[in-house]
């Protein structure tokens, strides 16, 4: 059982610059992807709306923007809050410098994470984790460890993926994208929407109103590129999650999906869902509103959740209208009330899994 | 915890695909320099500590796959087509734990992470952490060569909860002021250079923090 509570958290993404207004725009009519001619040409891509004359310029003006909203959140006292250690999380780092600026323009991942975390105007110990689509959740299972041993009371996680050629580029290759929009759980799905995200999240000691309860990490190695069909190792790990944070299956009562569109990877999801629950809990994807946001998706759907319930709602699934018969997951929204314990799954390529129990500390 | 078959790999850049063809046929052709250096060096690890069972795989570097990534962005990006698949996984540093996996080690968990040269200690102590999940965690520093002349270096260790023979115990020591500066690219070697010499225990720091390695028996 973990001891730590998530004290705050703040979010730049597609839906809007910050949290408050990317809620609000959650609770209302599902908006398609730009297609975005910077960085993904053809493909459809949710582009943070904050714009700069070049891409570090711009993702120093996301940073100001998501740190100036942590810190408000956070009230924390400034001498405490500048000695916070920040564990980021990414897949890509700066990679989308070459983009403007070519080799000359890009940063060694630890230098550029230490440049963000200078940017939240913290200075304590930088660590920077790349575990694929969960690098936010093993950044932090860093902060989890920090906090449990006593080294920090407070600890600073960044989840960061920044618009890069790459990255769309290379998702294009390997025939994973699609070319409309993300349909998570829907029968025609056909793939996924990339997406940028920069979310921070303060996690703390000190009792808040969501509790981490446990965060179970997991391997499926049957192929670099997606889990295994049965979904396996991704009930394991849900079901280590569980018995981390001592909950029986029929406490859960909100299933935050990985489900991004991906036919394969969405229907070995149902796989394990429906291994560990009969009847299946109410359940939500947040890739047909963020895009499948990679390294930054832990923390960014993490807090994107925590605020939609904080006012009280379970957000609509964007993009999910036909239930896959066979996979068997409807996601659906509406009122929260009921909702005190959460299990939010994450996986990705290369083969990482991760599920995090997140329970009402109050 | 202990620490077990400390190996530090240097490797001129003209012998690597020999090296990588000798110890694991053509089967690692697509999986690009970075996770092929990660590879040589952990399986080299593993075959001296020898044991079996579940692994966690934590390793770290400084620049990540560079070769990997210039290639994907050189050959692919300029012409504004959809990256070949290949070119784009191998630029991703963290699946080198998939390959290790895939090559019949059972991996539990696996995390790539960008360290400052100091900042090795962070290793240790997060491996100690994973240790209260599994038994046993490779952890490694690797670094492709970046200078002409200069050698690629792939070093890890094994630890491991259980003490084994020829096994190192290895413990956070409050003594930072008494030990020797360490860095991400000579930890381990010094690390196998002093097991056996029966010294002393020998003392490393990086950073503000000290790790002490001591001969079990």
């Amino acid at each position: 059982m973990s001891g730590a509570f998530v004290r705050a958290a703040a979010l730049a993404s597609a839906l809007g610059p910050d949290l408050e207004r990317a809620v609000e725009r959650l609770a209302g009519a599902p908006v398609a992807p730009a297609r975005d001619t910077r960085v993904g040409g053809a493909w459809p891509y949710f582009a943070i709306p904050i714009s700069g004359r070049d891409w570090r310029n711009r993702t120093e003006a996301i940073a100001r923007s998501v740190a100036e909203d942590l810190r408000r959140e956070a009230a924390i006292a400034p001498a405490r809050w500048a000695e916070l250690p920040c564990i980021v999380g990414s897949s890509s780092f700066s990679v989308g410098a070459w983009d403007d600026g070519g080799w000359a323009a890009l940063e060694p991942s630890f230098e550029f994470s230490s440049r963000l975390a200078r940017g939240f105007g913290v200075h304590g110990p930088v660590t920077a984790v790349n575990t694929t689509c969960t690098s936010g959740f093993s950044a932090l299972d860093i902060a989890l460890g920090l906090i449990a041993e006593g080294e920090f009371r407070e600890v600073l996680v960044l989840g960061a993926e920044f618009a890069n050629r790459l990255t769309v580029a290379g998702f294009a290759g390997l025939e994973l994208l699609s070319e409309t929009g993300a349909r998570p759980c829907d029968r025609e799905r056909d793939g996924l929407v990339l997406g940028e995200a920069l979310a921070a999240v303060l996690v703390s000691a000190a009792p808040a109103p969501w509790r981490i309860a446990a965060l179970a990490t997991g391997m499926d190695a049957h192929s670099v590129t997606g889990p295994a069909a049965d979904g396996a190792v991704i009930a394991n790990v849900m079901r280590a999650a569980m018995a981390g944070a001592r909950w029986e299956s029929a406490a859960v009562d909100l299933i935050k999906l990985q489900s991004g569109g991906g036919p394969l990877a969405d229907s070995a999801e149902a796989n394990a869902v429906r291994d560990l629950f009969a009847p299946v809990p109410r359940a939500v994807s947040l890739k047909g509103a963020l895009g499948h946001t990679l390294g930054a998706s832990g923390p960014a759907e993490l807090a994107l959740l925590l605020a939609s319930l904080a006012r009280g709602r379970v957000p609509e699934t964007w993009g999910f209208a036909k239930p896959d018969g066979e996979a068997g997951l409807a996601p659906s929204g509406g009122d929260a009330g009921g909702v005190r314990r959460v299990l939010f799954n994450l996986s990705g390529f290369g083969g990482s899994v991760m599920s995090l129990a997140l329970e009402k500390a109050a | 915890m202990y620490l077990l078959a400390p190996t530090a790999l240097r490797i001129a850049p003209d012998d690597f695909p020999g090296r990588v063809r000798a110890r694991f046929a053509s089967e690692l052709r697509r999986a690009g320099r970075f996770a092929q250096l990660c590879l040589l060096g952990a399986q080299a690890c593993l075959d001296a500590a020898g044991g079996d069972g579940p692994l966690a795989v934590l390793w770290a570097s400084e620049f990540g796959a560079l070769h990997a990534t210039r290639a994907a962005l050189d050959e692919g990006l300029r012409r504004g087509e959809p990256a070949m698949p290949f070119a784009f996984i191998a630029a991703q540093p963290h699946l080198a734990g998939a390959l290790l996996a895939q090559r019949s080690h059972p991996v539990t968990r696996t995390a790539c992470l960008y360290l400052a040269a100091d900042a090795w200690p962070s290793l240790p102590q997060l491996a100690q952490r994973w240790l209260a999940e599994c038994d046993r965690v490779l952890v490694g520093c690797v670094e492709e060569s970046r200078a002409a002349g200069a050698a690629h270096r792939t070093d890890w260790c094994l630890l491991q909860k259980k003490p084994a023979a020829g096994a190192v115990r290895c413990e956070r020591s409050l003594k930072a002021d008494d030990a020797a500066a360490a860095a991400a690219e000579d930890w381990i070697p010094r690390v196998a250079a002093w097991r056996g010499s029966g010294h002393a225990p020998l003392l490393l720091r990086g950073g503000e923090d000290a790790w002490s390695f001591t001969s079990n028996g």
